[in-house]
């Protein structure tokens, strides 16, 4: 099922697609997230910023971007 | 021989650099310390050769301020010869740059740091095969206990003394995407990841990013080093520096002073009254103020601070501050200079060098004046309200905190843009190594010694030749009308308000002998805490953001202390 990263309740998740300019899109893929890859969300703080696991480490992301970032649940 | 040291943030690049250099970076275990070009000298191979640590980066084509000073200048080809520095507990998203460097065309090593942490949490880097695979020369080290260093040190003086240094052959591909591909392969092949039990720092790790956990604990440590900074603080300022000064240096001063005739030269250095804290003297309040009453203070937080650093304690606490800054316009990282600043306000703003945008340096800044009363005025609040319920004094926090807040909240809708949303690493826990603790400790105390007190003590002088020709004395009288109708208080307050410029704290604990009622107390308390950033602060916060930021900060301070004293007097009238 497709989401974004804010809502997604599942652990694992691969990302679809980033809806973000141009600069978004840099900041993400430069820390390995990227259409195609996985990653995992370790926790989530309500109405704000969620911590990711990508490739072996930790990175939290603004609310904000992490509407921006769709995922899929598998 | 001029060589670059380039890698991720928060790899332990200032470490090798020190190591290096003998020169002695700053480190932390916070993504992003270094924003400052850090140069230094050292002699390998017998050559003399410059090495210059470039800001951490994740990619070349990053956006961030670090990020565009490192890409310019590693872009600009003026050098010989790229350390890579790489974390290997993050072999995969480290690999990234790397692979951009590699298209340089550059001469390149890779210098493998972390790697007894990466081992302990059972990851396996076969680095001899990411040798071959890379065809470049890798060298793991232990940066923070100096292991390998011998051996880099030959090693690379080996490597450079080469006719020819060899330049790296792989294909790269220009797309992002494919490079993560390639990352991907390459990490399969030397890189084995095997199960261990979580270890105490993980599970603290855990703990302290779970929500439901995180925030208490937050709360708690907040607390904690507070105290322990007034502790630590007020212990030194007690029992060594205030003793030193005077048994020791005031005796000398009574001296000196004694050489010179009355006139207008014996003003200016001594001004009328040479108690310190009373009169101008760049001699006795000049040397007082930056060092017996400010520097207790900064090297106590900067202790607690250097060692939440050191540990990783500050990604987090942004992480859980991070909702609430964003209603006043910053992110999580924005809470950093405020909380510096309940320590003292002079390290509040040196970081808000941490901020990117010049928007959130100024509402941060803002936010640390009106919001923070520093520790030592904290302290002096809680003393002259002692005698009356602690209802009381809660309210005039519970209002300064308040007025702060709304402050920022208004700030945020003035300015355009918005806040930027938060994005940051999330390092592991380190356990403080104590060498490095007192490299920071030395930096950072240096740094407030030269960049601080030449800016007190100058600011202190002027004020003292100010108050020579009554300037100070005609603005006094200027003001207390102004206290007077506005704030219903005593005419006799507006010379405190004067001194209190200089030294905030003190200036309310000098209400004391005037009388004043609880409503007079309380009201007085609130501007002498928000009308004005201090001297000390107000020169290192011209230092850090230039005048014109500096100006509308405190502007932007004095409207918003003049309308909420107003509104405090007017509303506690109905009361009392």
């Amino acid at each position: 099922m497709k989401t974004n990263l804010a809502k997604a309740n599942n652990k694992k998740l691969k990302v679809v697609q980033i809806n973000g300019g141009h600069n978004i899109l840099k900041k993400l893929n430069s820390m390995g997230i990227f259409e195609g890859s996985w990653i995992e969300k370790v926790v989530s703080y309500e109405h704000g910023p969620i911590i990711v696991k990508v490739m072996n480490s930790r990175l939290a992301i603004g609310r904000g971007m992490a509407e921006k970032i769709m995922v899929e649940e598998i | 021989m001029k060589i670059v040291l380039v890698g991720n943030p928060n790899v332990g690049k200032s470490v090798v650099f020190s190591y290096l250099t003998g020169y002695t970076a700053i480190s932390s275990n916070y993504p992003g310390t270094t924003v400052d070009i850090l140069k230094g000298k050292t002699r390998l191979c017998n050559k003399e050769c410059e090495v210059v640590d470039v800001p951490g980066c994740y990619s070349l084509e990053g956006e961030s301020v670090a990020e565009k000073v490192a890409s310019e200048i590693i872009k600009s080809n003026d050098y010989d010869v790229i350390f890579n520095v790489i974390d290997s507990n993050n072999l995969e998203r480290n690999l990234l740059l790397t692979l951009e460097l590699f298209e340089l065309g550059k001469p390149i090593v890779i210098i493998a740091t972390k790697t007894d942490i990466a081992k302990n949490k059972g990851i396996d880097i076969d680095y001899d095969k990411l040798s071959d695979v890379l065809d470049v020369k890798i060298f793991p080290v232990v940066a923070t206990a100096g292991i390998g260093f011998n051996f880099l040190e030959r090693e690379i003086s080996t490597f450079l003394n080469a006719p020819e240094l060899p330049l790296p052959k792989i294909q790269i591909p220009p797309d992002i995407t494919e490079k993560w591909k390639i990352i991907g392969e390459i990490t399969l092949k030397v890189q084995k990841i095997y199960h261990k039990h979580p270890s105490f720092l993980e599970k603290l790790e855990e703990i302290t990013t779970t929500p439901t956990t995180a925030i208490p604990l937050a709360f708690i440590l907040i607390i904690t080093s507070f105290y322990l900074i007034r502790f630590i603080g007020e212990g030194i300022i007690n029992y060594i520096f205030d003793p030193l000064f005077n048994n020791y240096y005031m005796p000398i001063v009574d001296r000196f002073s004694s050489l010179f005739n009355e006139g207008f030269l014996k003003n200016i250095i001594f001004s009328k009254n040479m108690t310190p804290l009373e009169g101008f003297s760049v001699l006795t309040t000049g040397i007082y103020v930056p060092f017996v009453v400010v520097l207790p203070y900064v090297f106590a937080f900067y202790l607690i601070l250097s060692i939440l650093e050191d540990i990783g304690y500050l990604p987090r606490l942004a992480v859980i501050l991070d909702r609430l800054s964003h209603k006043i316009g910053l992110h999580g990282y924005g809470s950093i200079p405020i909380i510096m600043g309940l320590g003292c306000k002079v390290p509040g703003v040196f970081s808000l060098r941490i901020l990117e945008s010049n928007r959130e340096k100024i509402i941060a800044a803002s936010l640390l004046f009106l919001i923070s009363p520093c520790m030592p005025q904290s302290a002096m609040i809680f003393a002259i309200l002692s005698k009356y319920p602690l209802v009381y004094t809660v309210i005039v926090f519970i209002y300064i905190f308040g007025v702060g807040i709304s402050a920022s909240y208004v700030l945020n809708k003035m300015l355009k843009g918005k806040a930027d949303d938060l994005f940051v690493e999330i390092p592991p826990y380190h356990k403080p190594v104590f060498k490095n603790l007192v490299f920071k400790m030395r930096l950072r105390i240096t740094q407030f010694l030269f960049d601080a007190v030449p800016f007190v003590m100058g600011g202190i002088l002027l004020i003292n030749i100010l108050d020579i020709f009554s300037i100070l004395d005609l603005l006094s009288k200027y003001f207390a009308p102004v206290l007077n109708k506005i704030f219903s208080l005593p005419a006799q307050t507006s010379s405190i308000v004067m001194l209190g410029f200089l030294k905030k704290d003190v200036a309310i604990t000098l209400l004391a002998p005037f009388n004043l009622s609880l409503k007079e107390i309380m009201v007085s308390c609130f501007f002498l805490v928000t009308y004005m950033p201090c001297l000390a602060s107000i020169f290192v916060l011209l230092k850090e953001l230039g005048k014109k930021i500096t100006f509308y900060v405190i502007v932007f301070n004095l409207l918003i202390s003049l309308i909420f004293t107003f509104i405090f007097s007017q509303s506690l009238r109905l009361f009392f």
